[in-house]
This record gives C-alpha cells, sequence and structure tokens, in this order.
C-alpha cells in the first residue's frame, strides 16, 4: 500500500457535503474560489441524502398517501396494511430518488469546478488539514477559509441499549425489515414525531414517550395540540413528562421503564433523543476551537467561530438541525467570509416538519410578536373551514397568521396537509413587508387551501376592528 | 467460501450435466418439520414464545441442541439457561429460528457421505459468516435483523452442490480429481441452488435475493446493500478461518468494502472480532 503525503493549497476547503456544505462550496466557487469539498462519503448529500431527510421522507410519502387514500375513499376501498409488510417495499422509490438527487448535487459540484474528495479529515493547525482515503492515502491541505459542515449522527444515551435489531435509531429505524407489531419511540422532537406519524400511518401501535409536557415544543402549542389529536386518530398516543429510566430489548420485547413504574412493552423501540455533532474525527482543537458543553461548534451569527477564517454551518452548530435552515446557514456562512452582503430576505427561513399531517412556521410566533411589539392580531382557518380541505378529506387542519398592531404580517404557522408548501406564501409576505390586507383584498383560487391565508386574515382583521371601536 | 478466480471452471460436458441434473432429478433437502415450523412461526405475526416453546418441544433433539448453544460462550448468558421458556424469553424468538435453523442445517443439509471434511470446513465457514454479517450491519448502523440468517444461509447451496454431483449418475469418477471438481461444480452452481433451497423452505423474499446474490452484491436489487454485507461476511469468514492469516491478508480493497464505504478503520474494527466470530462457530457446531 502506498502511504504518499502529498500537500495541496485550495482557496476554500468545505469539511462536508450535506446541504450547508454543499451550498457554501458552490457559493464560494461562483466567485471564482478554488475550492475543495471533502467528504466521507463518496457521494454529495450528507445525511439528508443517505440516511435521513430523503429516505425518511420517502417512506412519509408511502404513509400519506395511503392514510389519505383512506381518507378519501370513505371506507370504499380497504386501504389497510397487512401485518409483517415488507418496509422495503414501502420505500421501493428510494433507491431511484436518492441517486437522482445524489447526481444532481453531484453535477451541481462539477458544473461548478469544486474539486470533491471522498475521505474523512482532521484539523492539523488552523490552515491545515489532513484528509485520510478508503484506500489508506495521505493528503494535506492548506486552506484560506475553511466550512465546516460535518453534520450529526442520533445520539445513544447510556441508558438505552442501541443495538439496531430491537432497539434503533433513526438510521438503523429505516432499514427494519418488516412494520413493527408495535413501536416505542423515545423523545419528542422532530424526528421523533416524524417518524411516529409515519409508523402510526401505516398501522403501527405507536407509543410516544418524553419528559416534554408537549411534542415538538418549539413549536406554536394550538399546532402541537392538533398533532397528538391526529396521532391518537392514528392509533398512537404521546405519554407527557415520562422521565426515562432504561430501554432495551429482554428476549420477548423491548423494555422501558419510567421513572414512574410504568414498563412499555413493544416489538421495537426508535430511540430519537438528539443527535451529536460529527465532531469526534475533527480535531478541532489543532485549530483552536474548543466545543459548547452540547458539544457543538460555537459560532456568531454569521457562523464564524472563534478562528476568523474558520466557519461551521449546519448540524455541527446545533439545532434546529433542518436541512433548509443549513442551506442558508452554508450561504449566509461563505457570503460572509467572501465579504458579500447578506440580504434581509434570508432572516426569514421557513421550519418544515415531516408529521403527518406536516407543520411548517415562518417568522414570528405568537409570544415572540407580543415581546416585540406590545400586543398582536391573530387570525386562525381552520381547515374544516375550507372546501379543498373537505374534498381532500383533510379537515384536521390550521392556519394561524400573526401580525402586528398595525397589521403587518409577522409570522405563519401552519399545520395540514400542503403546510410546508403553504408556507412559502407567507414566506413571501413578509420578505414583501405585506399587511394582513394583501391576503383580504386579493382573490385566491377556489377551491384551495390557500383560501385559508383569507380566512385567517379577515378573523385577525375583524379583532382589528373591534380593537379600533373599543 | 468466496469463489477463487484462479481455480479452473468445470468442464462444460460436466457444467451442463450437473446442471441438467440439478433441474431435473435432484430433490432439495427437506427442512425438517421442526424447523420448518419455527420458521413458519417466526414469520407469523399471529404467534408467540408459547407456540415456539410447543414447537421445540415436540423434538427433543432439537431442543437440547438450541439449549447447547444458548448456553455457549457465544450467547454469554448471564445465569446457564435451563429450559425452552427460558431461551426464548432471553434471547427472542428470531434468535431461537437463527439456532434452530442452525441446528438443523447442520444435521440435514450439511452431510454427504466421504466428504465430511469439506461439510464441517462449508459449516464452519458459514457460521463464522453469520457473526460477521450481524456485526458489520450493527457497525454500519443498519437494522442487523436478518443478517445473521444471510451470513449463516450465504452458502447453503454448496453442500447440496456436493451432494447432488456425488449422486448424479456417471458424473464424477471419484479419483484425485474429484476435490477439483467438487469446487468447481460448488462455485458455478452454490448461488442459484442455495437461492432455490432457500424459497423452497419458505423463507423470506430477501434472504434468497442474497444467497442469490452475494457474490454479485448489485443484482440483488433492492436487498443490495444486504447481499453486500453478505459479501463482505463471506470475505472476513475465509480470512478468519486461514490459519495464520494477519491484518494485513484481508483483502481490503474488494468491491464490498468500497461499496459499504468502510475505511481502514472499519474494518480493523471488524478483523478484530475474529476471536468472537470463532467462539459463535464454535458454538454452532
Amino acid at each position: 500500500m502506498i502511504h504518499e503525503l502529498v500537500e495541496s493549497r485550495f482557496d476554500v476547503l468545505v469539511l462536508g457535503a450535506g446541504p450547508s456544505g454543499h451550498k457554501a462550496a458552490i457559493q464560494a466557487a461562483k466567485v471564482g474560489k478554488r475550492t475543495l469539498i471533502v467528504d466521507r462519503e463518496p457521494a454529495a448529500g450528507g445525511e439528508c441524502v443517505q440516511r435521513g431527510t430523503i429516505p425518511s421522507k420517502t417512506l412519509r410519502e408511502t404513509a400519506a398517501y395511503l392514510m389519505g387514500l383512506r381518507a378519501r375513499s370513505e371506507g370504499v376501498l380497504d386501504i389497510a396494511i397487512p401485518p409483517q409488510t415488507k418496509v422495503e417495499s414501502l420505500m421501493r422509490r428510494l433507491k431511484a430518488v436518492r441517486t437522482s438527487h445524489g447526481t444532481l448535487l453531484g453535477q451541481q459540484l462539477d458544473r461548478n469546478h469544486v474539486t470533491q474528495w471522498h475521505g474523512r479529515a482532521r484539523f492539523l493547525s488552523e490552515n491545515i488539514v489532513e484528509v485520510r482515503f478508503p484506500d489508506r492515502s495521505v493528503r494535506r491541505v492548506r486552506a484560506d477559509l475553511i466550512v465546516v459542515a460535518t453534520g450529526s449522527r442520533p445520539r445513544q444515551p447510556d441508558n438505552v441499549q442501541v443495538d439496531h435489531e430491537h432497539v434503533l435509531d433513526s438510521d438503523s429505524i429505516l432499514s427494519m425489515i418488516y412494520l413493527p407489531s408495535s413501536l416505542t419511540i423515545l423523545g419528542s422532537g422532530v424526528i421523533a414525531c416524524e417518524f411516529a406519524s409515519i409508523y402510526a400511518a401505516l398501522g403501527v401501535p405507536v407509543k410516544v414517550v418524553d419528559s416534554a409536557p408537549r411534542p415538538l415544543s418549539f413549536l406554536d402549542p394550538e399546532l402541537t395540540l392538533r398533532y397528538v389529536q391526529v396521532l391518537e386518530q392514528t392509533g398512537g398516543s404521546y405519554l407527557a413528562g415520562k422521565k426515562l429510566e432504561t430501554s432495551r430489548w429482554e428476549g420477548q420485547s423491548v423494555v422501558t421503564r419510567l421513572s414512574d413504574g410504568t414498563e412499555l412493552l413493544a416489538e421495537k423501540c426508535l430511540c430519537a433523543l438528539g443527535r451529536v455533532a460529527n465532531v469526534a474525527d475533527l480535531d478541532l482543537a489543532a485549530a483552536g476551537i474548543a466545543l459548547t458543553p452540547r458539544g457543538h461548534v460555537p459560532v456568531d451569527e454569521n457562523m464564524r467561530t472563534v478562528v476568523p477564517h474558520i466557519y461551521a454551518a449546519g448540524d455541527v452548530v446545533g439545532p434546529p438541525s433542518l436541512a433548509a435552515t443549513a442551506v442558508e446557514q452554508g450561504r449566509r456562512a461563505m457570503r460572509h467570509a467572501l465579504g458579500l452582503a447578506n440580504h434581509a430576505a434570508s432572516q426569514h427561513v421557513p421550519v418544515g416538519i415531516y408529521t403527518i399531517p406536516e407543520i411548517s412556521t415562518v417568522g414570528l410566533s405568537e409570544e415572540q410578536a407580543i415581546a416585540k411589539h406590545g400586543s398582536a392580531l391573530v387570525g386562525r382557518a381552520r381547515f374544516d373551514e375550507l372546501a379543498r380541505a373537505h374534498i381532500n378529506g383533510q379537515t384536521h387542519g390550521l392556519l394561524k397568521l400573526i401580525a402586528a398592531p398595525d397589521g403587518r404580517l409577522l409570522g405563519a404557522h401552519v399545520i395540514g396537509e400542503g403546510a410546508t408548501e403553504l408556507v412559502h406564501v407567507a414566506q413571501m409576505a413578509l420578505v414583501g413587508g405585506l399587511s394582513l390586507d394583501a391576503f383580504v383584498d386579493n382573490v385566491f383560487n377556489f377551491p384551495t387551501l390557500a383560501e385559508a391565508y383569507r380566512v385567517a386574515a379577515i378573523d385577525a382583521e375583524a379583532q382589528r376592528a373591534k380593537r379600533a371601536a373599543a | 467460501m468466496p469463489s477463487s478466480p484462479t481455480r479452473a471452471p468445470l468442464p462444460l460436458e460436466l457444467h451442463e450435466s450437473l446442471e441438467l441434473y440439478l433441474a431435473e432429478h435432484f430433490v432439495l433437502p427437506v427442512l425438517p418439520e421442526t424447523a420448518a415450523r419455527v420458521v413458519a412461526l417466526a414469520q407469523d405475526p399471529a404467534s408467540g414464545a408459547r407456540d415456539l416453546e410447543r414447537v421445540l418441544e415436540r423434538d427433543p433433539s432439537l431442543a437440547s441442541h438450541v439449549l447447547r448453544i444458548a448456553n455457549s460462550a457465544a450467547f454469554a448468558p448471564r445465569e446457564p439457561i435451563v429450559s425452552l421458556q427460558q431461551a426464548v424469553s432471553r434471547l427472542g424468538m428470531t434468535t431461537i429460528r437463527d439456532l434452530s435453523l442452525a441446528a438443523s442445517l447442520q444435521g440435514r443439509v450439511y452431510r454427504a457421505a466421504g466428504q465430511e471434511e469439506l461439510m464441517r470446513t462449508i459449516w464452519a465457514h458459514c457460521a463464522v459468516a453469520a457473526a460477521f454479517a450481524r456485526e458489520t450491519a450493527r457497525r454500519m448502523r443498519r437494522n442487523v435483523e436478518g443478517a445473521f440468517l444471510c451470513g449463516l444461509l450465504h452458502d447453503v447451496g454448496r453442500p447440496v452442490v456436493v451432494q447432488a454431483a456425488l449422486e448424479a449418475p456417471g458424473l464424477l469418477q471419484k479419483d484425485a480429481n474429484t476435490p477439483i471438481l467438487l469446487d468447481a461444480a460448488m462455485d458455478e452452481f452454490h448461488e442459484r441452488v442455495g437461492a432455490r433451497l432457500v424459497e423452497a423452505w419458505g423463507l423470506a423474499e430477501w434472504t434468497a435475493a442474497v444467497v442469490a446474490h452475494h457474490h454479485a452484491p448489485e443484482r440483488a436489487g433492492p436487498y443490495a446493500e444486504e447481499a453486500c454485507i453478505a459479501r463482505l461476511a463471506d470475505l472476513l469468514s475465509h480470512w478468519a478461518l486461514t490459519e495464520g492469516s494477519c491484518a494485513e491478508d484481508f483483502p481490503e480493497e474488494d468491491a464490498a468494502v468500497l461499496d459499504l464505504n468502510l475505511y481502514p478503520e472499519d474494518v480493523e474494527a471488524l478483523l478484530a472480532l475474529r476471536d468472537q466470530a470463532l467462539l459463535c462457530a464454535e458454538a454452532l457446531r
């Protein structure tokens, strides 16, 4: 085996080819910087394409369609998933989806002349990184600007025996062969809630357990209440305020013991108690970067670390750990590093949660709006007020608009099918600085779910009228 | 066992005769009744531990074999397992299915008159591969469900090909050349015969796909990754059972290593499991 030590020189080095790294690399290349991107996987896309967003959303799509078909057929079609259904059979399109997305990302890098290396990196100093390749060869890279975007992986707490056979994490659950007869999910964050609603929609009895009083606690409580209602309608449940003692396979089933003495038995268990940054092999200390107590890379508002020419973006900097946010962080980091202006529009980044039904938000919450403006106008549109929702058989949605006392839109919060698409209407309104009047005065297609904006705006305007009259 | 590119192929005439015999005359070994019931139970969502215990109770020989394996160092029980109920409770239905199948296969399938040493060698190879397949899946954060079984069965076609070759009238002269011809016959037919066997026994479709394509995982369709793990386990087992082999002897440039995106430290971690895998083979002996 040849052990070759060659030093290469690049303007920009990006570690990790996931959403944030990919965006940062392309941003740098577009302004003519000689750019290298290094990833431990052979294809671009990171966890998003290989194990996270793309695979889980492919499974979700099948579950959502089956659930939607069940709702629309109203008993005409018997839409039941047989026991022992192969999970793979529900994700037949995954390989094609993954390949096409990974290829597209790779082609974008090629088109922009970004050099791609398949290897593992570690810092030797604040400007020099060593890359170890699968064939045991080693190269050194010197770069003026470095972006750390190595992503994250599932956390494995000591009290949960993840064996990838009975107790799974968010990676291994996607390679589960058969749908389990029962599933316990530990955690109440995005990953826990997405998988809970997917498996419940597929007919698996699901119990979600966490110490938090409600799931997705960073969201508007009205949205999470509806999430729990739909979960319960599909045979799932959320056990709130439960402290986990242990969870492990005990021969017959996975036994999850809670501090109140409760024992939950299930065929499988998903441990979704957070993620840890992929920094263990990077030796960031060699570059002079210390991690936060939670193991993330500390950055300022421009994604810059304590070392001025080293930036970090995506999951390595901690929550919200969402692909769309990671893309924006990568772009923002590189633009700042290159001295390019970051526009205000990029402040309005939506959050998309692919539960069934979807949840999405953009802008301020009701609480944040009141804190900032003293009071806020709140308008609601229940989907059971919309003709299209009745046609679709999906009436459990809600759109909530938050506006300043003068009517200027500040935020939107949506739960319901299509929420991750619907939210973009509000995003553009926020970018344009529009007020509620824009939704009231303009005509939307009928019948559509977007009509919810008009219904919610009228609801909020009524409050404003009442306040003015008072 | 990995096929070797240096081995001479079976002469065309012999290849065609054996192919015809396998297709038209050879009767595939039937899975013993108890093992077949255990396999069916493990795939039946309505069945429970008590059903499995009842089936095993009716076959004292298989039951004692399963208990012996469950008590071996490979499964390291914290306390001796003295009953089937305890074994099922401690190890779970899937593991008991795998152990029952292993015990049955060894007695029924890995038999060929005059080829006892060859059968023992193939069996040990499969048992070690089973242990490596399970640990490879675990290391890759893939579901290990089924990986052990795929490793155990990946070469199940080999003993059957030997049986067919010895049984086919006039095929082999049974002379000094026989071992070479048997090796060639196994290399050429074991994947498809193994897959037929696994299908005939009612095991899952993906198991058959892995057995059929463990030398060319890309042909296993949606189960390419599982087939790739079986291929790697095949290589690891071959390496582990080669006396005096050291880490440098492992073919880490094999396509399976690259396809699974294993780095040198990942391979080294798997090679370090050699003793554990050999212990598993010892338990299944």
